[in-house]
């Protein structure tokens, strides 16, 4: 299949001209007749006994219809370990803890509530470094695990491990080696719509929450346990998803604050609304994690790569969300960026009294490539050889199967380091030195799903209407994306209907088949193979109807013509020994059949069909469903082994920077990023989402950090923590494509949602090093840390 | 302390109460259900509030409501024509792919307009300059930046 | 976010009077610093009193010396016909002012009101040697604007005086003088800025004036280093010097967006490059 109609084309977002309107709705539009808001206190104390929590004042308030603390309602334990609690009783972990929380009749009322709310507080000491977490007698975060057993370290109980070929032989082989210590910061994901959702109980005390989130079935899991430890077993939670103001993975856990919303619209029996503040954002919604990272790596005197050893430490917060399963994709990078036969790694997760951490785009990549690639440099270095050849020494190619046992099925990383290299003008530009530099760096990350939980599935439905509308249902999240774009586009090119009569309806756990979520870059891989799969189905049937009725529409088709014309004649061709199932196609909205002769009357407008096939005696409407579990595997994560995406995805990103060696500051001249992404599905979708993530790579590599002081956010708001603006993404961006055509990707494609933000953080170190030969180890790479490292040369 | 103001909305007059401590934003999202002005931080760093008092575009967060009576003010709602029409500045960021999420959209779209009244043929320095005061964290700006010049040249040929 | 009761006064009379009467009240320019600190929780006013319809404080008139308005815009100021050529520096850091949306109701008035050690139109002022008029229920003074600057968060604005206008000189046809500022990214409150004012007589210095923001208190004269330059021929020797008592003189603090070491050395480095960049012209 390489005709396509509309793959590969710039089809325009569905929800674009709304979005332009100001017409799209997002959770901070959405108002419920009789709504309240909810607001919650927080802790002022990263580590603290609670004594004692006055509401009095604060339920006297008129127009306060609940204050709500751990005390006056059931427990509701939360979060991946299920070490969280959606109100604190007894203690508080980190600064941001939920306290107590209040609903009233509007904004400015619930405000003034939390502030007449008083909490007593005996301070203990607490922890802030991952290293002081694993000091003899730190201070334990939690005392107990979720099922009361007695803890006796801040280590958290997950595992993830990968040991292959033998260490020893590696280094004994090695002719040179490097080794490194890098870290990168707490970054936030910096929706441009903050978080928020709200909650509503029926009478008969079902559930139903709007809610911002990337995952809304495994929200529906979390909300209806919550429902049953409210005492409302055999309840359901309806998660309605809203327009999304931005994801990045902040959406792959549920919130407190939702299930704080929850306990008051059950308690007020209203609905409650809870929209973060930018400063809540920053200050109480969690953040990238923070990583340290020692690597080590040799290579034979040919520049072979003989051994990598890892080792990571992440800084966990207080308590545990999926994004403590980030080594389960930083194994990846680990075991398989480039072919290294001898591999250990490691990463232990600590608690902290800081602010808990979760899923952010690449949801460890970027921190396990920081340092992988920035460490390809220092060894490139050692070995003396250019880093680009480097690359191309150890370059992974189609067909193998890596030590983690990852089936590479198509590898572009070869022509995205070509492409790279000759855009930046290596040959002629590197290692010249005068403040002037290149770098590059590359990077592989699922391209297929990503299997980390049990199940890694989507299903998709498709209604076909009496006007030959596709109505889709889906329980995938656009979130700015693109996915409903390319959703529409895969049902028009695999049902042969045009782009305008594929409707995507509103993503509802009511209404949609269940969905893992939208995270792993697997937006449109599984988006593309459902749609593929319900097409088919579809295809089927109606070409199955079509042996019937097809030829008597054929029929009429003719009778009409020859009413308007009596000299017509039909040509010589016998319709309805022609239609057979086989024969049919369906094409820009119209059936016909294949070998006949190409008349406009020999064509049937699909609606025209599908109402023929509804209204005939015992008639049908047609609709199909498709469940589909990509073939992947889930590793074992103590093992490291298991092939966990059904294709992964390779890129390579360049930088030429000038450095200020005064000042510090980095000026990048120019970019230039090459992925293979399997097929382009849309190339202007698919440039923004490099784009994107690369700018988004740009602030992680130079000016992100959540700053904080004994577990106090210094900076919550975009006064202090800066991301690019206009002016600083200031500078020209070559992409390039590589098109492997994948044979499990949906038309050849693979996902690509986060690896635009992989490399470019070590892509901008190495082409600082190149410029004046000076290597920050710690992201973000300030002109302070330049200056620095320039002083100790 | 409540006080009656009226100012001009998308080019009708319009009359509402509001008290001292309301902001611009506060009015037209809360009072009169105009929803795509956008916030987004509330403190005049990220420019999803944008809207124009007087033809110049003002973060509607940072704006006391009281100092709108007598003015004139644009919203993203002012912007689309008869019959569901998009304006030839809204309908280039369709065209250029310069929506992604859209939270940032309506506030980027009347910096852009604000450009464009002023300044019809902007460089793209110009172009970057004028949306300095609008983040966007999905896009990178690149087609934002395409989108204000179609737009740019578009509303040139216009006669 | 507190309540607060919100008065436009017609003239700085009544706006005087308004803030006689009630107490707690505060007088608000463009807001974009006050709204803010509102949100933030910083301050609680009891009332804003709105200088924005007070015709008196609008405009800039010229004959001459030049009066600014304390209500004039950021972005008046930008767009005005003669200003950019009569005083660049002023406009230079005028254009670093944050983005659009705020030039556009930010007014230079408040911002030196706000005495932020940042404020970007404060070190152009200090090298134009600039005076500001201030007016209160007793009368009008005017001081040399070195001397409004009083410590973080204090200017010599006592809470019943209002800022009106900003004077300055016809400017010397042979000054030339030139404004620099380090942010983390382009849109940013100053980490450290620099004005530099000189007047040359072929290779000697007759008058240089230089002012420094975010590296003390207060947006600062660097009169140690004007002394060093004035009368002298400005060799590389000298630049050096300059750097080095520049980054000396000056009393920075460590805060997020940069350290106090950084602070001295960007100061000393814009000093030195500022000079430089003068003697080029």
């Amino acid at each position: 299949m390489t005709d396509f109609h509309y793959i590969g084309k710039e089809t325009k977002r569905p929800a674009g001209p709304d979005k332009a309107a100001g017409k799209a709705h997002y959770i901070h539009d959405l108002v419920r007749p009789g709504m309240l808001f909810g607001k919650i206190k927080f802790s002022e104390h990263p580590h603290a006994h609670i004594k004692n929590i006055d509401i009095s004042r604060a339920e006297r308030l008129p127009g306060v219809k609940a204050v709500i603390t751990a005390y006056n309602t059931p427990e509701l334990r939360i979060g991946f370990l299920r070490d969280n609690f959606a109100l604190k009783k007894d203690k508080v972990r980190q600064y941001r803890d939920e306290v107590a929380a209040v609903a009233a009749t509007d904004p400015e009322t619930a405000e003034e509530a939390i502030r007449l709310i008083t909490v007593e507080y005996e301070p203990l000491p607490g922890i802030f470094s991952p290293h002081d977490a694993l000091k003899d007698g730190a201070p334990l975060v939690h005392e107990t695990d979720a099922r009361g057993r007695a803890r006796s370290d801040n280590v958290l109980p997950l595992r993830f491990h990968h040991e292959s070929g033998d260490l020893e032989v590696g280094r004994s082989a090695a002719s040179h080696s490097a080794e490194g210590e890098f870290s990168t910061p707490l970054v936030q994901q910096c929706c441009m719509g903050t978080a928020g959702c709200i909650a509503e109980f029926s009478m008969s005390n079902n559930l139903t929450i709007w809610a911002k989130t990337q995952i809304p079935f495994l929200a529906q899991r979390d909300f209806n346990r919550a429902l049953s430890d409210m005492g409302l077993g055999g309840r359901n939670t309806r998660v309605i998803v809203p327009t999304l103001g931005g994801g990045f993975g902040s959406g792959l856990d549920t919130h407190t604050y939702e299930y704080i919303a929850i306990l008051l619209a059950f308690q007020t029996g209203r609905p409650v609304k809870i929209v973060y503040t930018r400063d809540e954002e920053f200050a109480f919604l969690s953040p990238r994690q923070s990583t340290h990272t020692r690597i080590i790596q040799g290579c034979d005197s040919e520049g072979r790569l003989t051994f990598r050893h890892v080792e990571v430490l992440q800084d966990n917060g207080a308590y545990t969300s999926w994004g403590a399963t980030y080594p389960s994709v930083m194994m990846l990078p680990a075991t398989s960026l480039y072919r290294v036969p001898n591999v250990y790694f490691d990463s232990k997760l600590v608690y902290t009294n800081n602010t808990y951490c979760q899923a952010m785009r690449g949801y460890g990549n970027p921190e396990l490539t920081w340092a992988l690639e920035s460490n390809m440099d220092e060894l490139a270095g050692e070995a003396g050889i250019d880093p680009a050849d480097f690359r191309m020494i150890n370059c992974n190619e189609p067909g193998e199967t890596t030590p983690m046992g990852l089936k590479v099925s198509t590898c572009g990383l070869k022509e995205c380091l070509e492409s790279v290299a000759e855009k930046l003008d290596w040959k002629k530009k590197h290692g010249k030195g005068k403040r002037r530099g290149v770098g590059m760096a590359s990077l592989m990350h699922v391209g297929g799903s990503g299997r980390i939980y049990r199940s890694d599935a989507s299903g998709l439905i498709i209604k076909l209407d009496d006007f030959g509308n596709a109505n889709v249902y889906y329980g995938g999240i656009e979130m700015g994306q693109g996915l409903h774009t390319f959703l529409t586009q895969a049902v028009a090119e695999a049902l042969g209907i045009r782009p305008e009569n594929v409707i995507i309806n509103p993503t509802d756990t009511g209404t949609c088949p269940w969905d893992v979520g939208t995270h792993a870059s697997r937006g449109a891989f599984m988006a593309g193979n459902t749609a593929i799969l319900a097409a088919e189905k579809l295809r089927r049937r109606i070409f199955e109807f079509a042996e019937e009725l097809f030829p008597k529409e054929v029929a009429k088709n003719i009778k009409k013509l020859q009413k308007k014309d009596p000299d017509f004649k039909a040509p010589d061709f016998d319709v309805a020994a022609a239609a057979k199932r086989d024969r049919f196609e369906l094409k820009d909205g119209f059936i016909f059949i294949k070998d006949a002769p190409a008349e406009g009357y020999m064509r049937v407008e699909l609606g025209r069909l599908l109402r023929a096939i509804h209204f005939r005696n015992q008639g049908q409407m047609l609709t199909a469903d498709v469940f589909y579990d990509p073939p992947n595997e889930l590793p074992d994560f103590e093992k490291g082994y298991g092939n966990i995406s059904a294709t992964y995805a390779y890129g390579a990103q360049g930088a030429e920077v000038e450095v200020d060696t005064e000042t510090g500051e980095v000026e990048i001249i120019r970019m230039a990023a090459a992925h293979d992404v399997g097929k382009v599905l849309n190339p202007q979708t698919l440039k923004g989402q490099i784009y994107g993530a690369l700018a988004q790579g740009v602030g992680y590599a130079l000016y992100e950090e959540i700053q904080s002081h004994e577990g106090r956010i210094l900076n919550p708001d975009f006064r202090d923590y800066k991301i690019p603006g206009t002016l600083d993404m200031n500078f020209p961006i070559d992409l390039e494509f590589i098109e492997t055509d994948d044979e499990y990707g949906p038309f050849g494609s693979k996902g690509v949602g986060e690896p635009g933000l992989v490399p470019t953080a070590p892509a901008i170190a190495n082409a600082i090093y190149d410029a004046v030969g000076v290597r920050v180890h710690d992201l973000p790479i300030t002109p302070e840390k330049i200056l620095a490292a320039l002083n100790k040369k | 302390m409540r006080i009656n103001i009226s100012f001009m909305l998308n080019g009708s007059e319009v009359v509402v109460e509001v008290e001292g401590h309301h902001r611009l934003i506060d009015v037209l999202r809360d009072q009169l259900g105009l929803t795509g002005t956008k916030e987004g931080c509330g403190k005049g760093e990220c420019g999803a509030c944008s809207v124009l008092v007087d033809g110049r575009a003002v973060n509607a967060c940072l704006y006391p409501a009281l100092e709108a009576e007598g003015r004139s003010v644009t919203t993203i709602e002012g912007l689309r024509g008869p019959n569901n029409e998009l304006s030839t500045v809204q309908q280039a960021f369709v065209d250029q792919g310069a929506i992604q999420c859209g939270f940032c959209t309506p506030g980027m779209i009347m910096s852009a307009k604000a450009l464009l009244d002023s300044n019809p043929d902007p460089t793209e320095e110009e172009i970057r300059s004028a949306l300095l005061g609008n983040l966007c964290r999905c896009t990178g700006y690149v087609q934002i930046v395409e989108a204000v010049r179609q737009a740019a040249v578009q509303l040139r040929d216009k006669p | 976010m507190g309540r607060y009761n919100y008065y436009k006064p017609l003239s700085l009379d009544d706006a005087l009077a308004l803030h006689d009467k009630i107490p707690g009240a505060l007088f608000i320019a463009g807001g974009t610093d006050v709204m803010v600190k509102i949100v933030n929780g910083d301050i609680e006013p009891s009332a804003l009193i709105s200088l924005r319809s007070i015709p008196e404080l609008s405009g800039i008139k010229e004959n001459g010396s030049t009066r600014i308005g304390s209500m004039t815009t950021i972005s008046e100021l930008i767009e005005h016909p003669k200003l950019h050529k009569r005083y660049p520096v002023l406009i230079e850091a005028a254009r670093r002012h944050s983005g659009p949306q705020i030039r556009n109701v930010a007014t230079i008035g408040g911002n030196l009101c706000n005495c932020s050690p940042c404020a970007d139109t404060a070190t152009p002022l200090l090298v134009l040697d600039a005076k500001v008029r201030l007016r209160s229920i007793e009368g009008s003074r005017e001081i040399p604007i070195e001397e409004f600057f009083k410590g973080p968060g204090e200017t010599c604005l006592s809470s019943s005086e209002i800022l009106t206008d900003i004077l300055l000189d016809p400017p010397q046809r042979e000054a030339r003088a030139v404004f620099m500022k380090k942010g983390r990214v382009h849109m940013d409150l100053a980490t450290a800025s620099v004005a530099v004012l000189l007047e040359m007589e072929k290779n000697t210095c007759r008058r240089a004036r230089l002012a420094a923001g975010s590296v003390a208190p207060v947006p600062l004269r660097l009169s140690q280093v004007e002394e060093l330059l004035e009368g002298n021929i400005i060799s590389s020797e000298l630049l050096d010097r300059a750097r080095e008592i520049s980054s000396e003189t000056v009393s920075p603090i460590t805060d997020i967006r940069a350290t106090e070491e950084y602070r001295r050395r960007i100061v000393g480095i814009y000093v030195r490059r500022g000079i430089e960049r003068l003697l080029k012209k």
